[in-house]
């Protein structure tokens, strides 16, 4: 119990697992920010900041939970970074409709694909297609995501509704909506690439080579795109 | 609309809590049972307790014309809902589901929306049912095993993420198809309600939401509307009737001569609340209407 926030049960020169426990007190901290400003930004930012909390502490809560299990040895917390994502991803998704008061019912429809074909693509549960058709629908559902939140007006193309509306909004929404595209565009990147390198018959043992463990690139991955997503709300409410 | 920051958020940051510190001290399964026990009889059946007086608060919505009428329909139906259980234990199954989803979602939207939407209470609180079941499902077939057709059913390929994913999924389509004010905050409270209902066991779940989440809110309401200046004068009103119930189940297990289940406690127990649940789903219908 006494290891609840030191994570004493973690070995010497343990980064991966150092970098779990960084996750989980970076996301804790995060959460307490995000609940104190809560109460300080205008009335119309106070759902997104609530939101913002609500992701950060329910990733707070499964990192808690994957440095535990790294600690003792059990291997990599796949099964805990999907249960967080199942529950995170759609919630940064509403960020942009609670900013922009559009889109969410293409953004959630966007995520659902996202998530449970790339869950059928993971786990073979289905048993249809292989891992390489389930993650091209996945990756599809991204990129219509990626669309609708004017992820491409970085490079001068289109924009859906919800990114058209973001750059007509009031204030520092467009900057902070700015900021958010560029989360969705490169941070969450990671978890296609994570999901190519590491599904069977796709580009599993690629990486065999290099000093690279997909668990430290997603827990620093995970911190910078959760808190950052937040942080991008918080300069638009400040 | 009910007033959301009085009532509702203190009981359900409060649940959180409790919820957050079973989840990270990791407290045994084992205690469930004794943690169920407790939430029913200091929350559960206290806020039914006193559907006596609630029904007679609001005159629109009065359907009895006195006491003497509302305890002859009140027990009419906890006995006929017993022996609906009798006759056909699928039936008084489905009946308690079916009474269940749409308390359960009619307490829920309080605080983000009206409660007119008949429809939208039934299926926001049959999702809340479906993710409590699908988080705890192999749990569920043990409890369930009298009920060969569902228990019988081969899960042992899908894990347990796969349910999550499924209720989560269904949760965010009907929450993008309904007419709810506060659509986001209420998906947002829904999240948290599934990811504890993944991480603790059936009836550590079960508890968690209808102690926090559902009875001790709607507890709160009932003092307010009773215009009680003590809650602990208030929480004495909700004794006999508690422990009358109380009386009630242990009678009924008593007698139980294999009527209904002898061997599956946890079974036995949700068939008495079952039964008391029934007349209190349309007492707080009206109750909550008034609002």
């Amino acid at each position: 119990m006494f290891n609840f926030i030191l994570g004493a049960s973690l070995q010497p020169g343990d980064f991966t697992g150092f970098t779990f426990f960084i996750g989980s007190v970076s996301m804790l901290a995060a959460t307490v920010f995000f609940l104190v400003q809560h109460g300080q930004v205008d009335k119309k930012f106070k759902d997104s900041m609530l939101v913002a909390a609500l992701i950060t502490g329910i990733a707070a809560v499964h990192y808690y939970y994957m440095r535990d299990q790294w600690a003792a040895g059990l291997g990599s917390p796949t099964e805990l970074r999907y249960i967080d994502w199942v529950l995170t991803v759609p919630l940064m998704v509403v960020e942009f409709a609670l900013l922009t008061g559009v889109g969410m019912r293409k953004l959630f429809w966007a995520s659902v694909v996202m998530l449970v074909t790339g869950y059928f693509g993971e786990s073979g549960v289905t048993g249809m297609l292989d891992a390489q058709s389930w993650g091209a629908i996945a990756g599809l559902a991204y990129f219509w995501m990626a669309y609708e939140v004017g992820c491409l007006t970085i490079f001068g193309g289109p924009s859906g509704e919800v990114g058209n509306a973001l750059a007509k909004a009031d204030g520092k929404i467009p900057a902070a909506g700015r900021m958010l595209q560029w989360f969705v565009l490169v941070g969450w990147s990671i978890y296609p690439l994570g999901y190519m390198l590491g599904t069977d018959g796709w580009y599993s043992g690629a990486l065999a080579g290099l000093p690279l463990n997909m668990d430290i690139v997603y827990n620093i991955g995970d911190a910078i795109n959760k808190i950052g997503f937040g942080m991008a709300v918080w300069s638009a409410a400040k | 609309m009910i007033s959301s920051s009085n009532y509702l958020i203190p009981s359900k940051i409060f649940g959180l809590i409790v919820s957050l510190s079973i989840i990270f001290f990791g407290i045994e399964s084992s205690y469930s049972i004794l943690f169920f026990l407790f939430i029913m009889l200091t929350i559960g059946i206290p806020h039914g307790s006193i559907d006596h007086l609630i029904a007679f608060i609001n005159p629109k919505t009065r359907r009895f014309q006195n006491k003497f009428y509302f305890f002859v329909a009140y027990i009419s139906l906890i006995f006929f809902n017993i022996l609906l259980w009798i006759v056909s234990p699928y039936l008084g199954l489905f009946v308690f589901l079916i009474i269940s989803c749409y308390h359960f979602g009619e307490t829920q939207v309080l605080g983000y929306t009206t409660t007119d939407n008949k429809f939208l209470n039934f299926v926001l609180g049959a999702n809340i049912l479906l993710s409590l079941f699908l988080n705890n499902i192999f749990e569920l077939q043990e409890i369930l095993y009298s009920f060969s057709f569902f228990s019988n059913i081969d899960l042992s390929s899908f894990d347990k993420i796969f349910f999550l994913l499924l209720s989560i999924s269904v949760l965010m389509i009907s929450i993008i198809y309904s007419d709810v004010e506060r659509k986001v905050l209420l998906y947002a409270e829904m999240s948290i309600i599934y990811l504890i209902f993944f991480h603790t066991d059936l009836l550590t779940s079960f508890s968690l939401f209808f102690g926090f989440s559902h009875s001790l809110p709607m507890l709160l309401i009932e003092f307010n509307e009773m215009k009680e200046n003590n809650f602990i004068k208030f929480y004495i009103k909700t004794l006999p009737f508690t422990f009358l119930s109380i009386l009630f189940g242990i009678i009924i297990y008593y007698f139980n001569s294999d009527l209904l289940t002898t061997d599956n406690l946890i079974l036995f127990i949700f068939i008495i609340i079952s039964s008391l649940t029934l007349p209190h789903v349309f007492i707080m219908k009206d109750f909550i209407q008034n609002k």
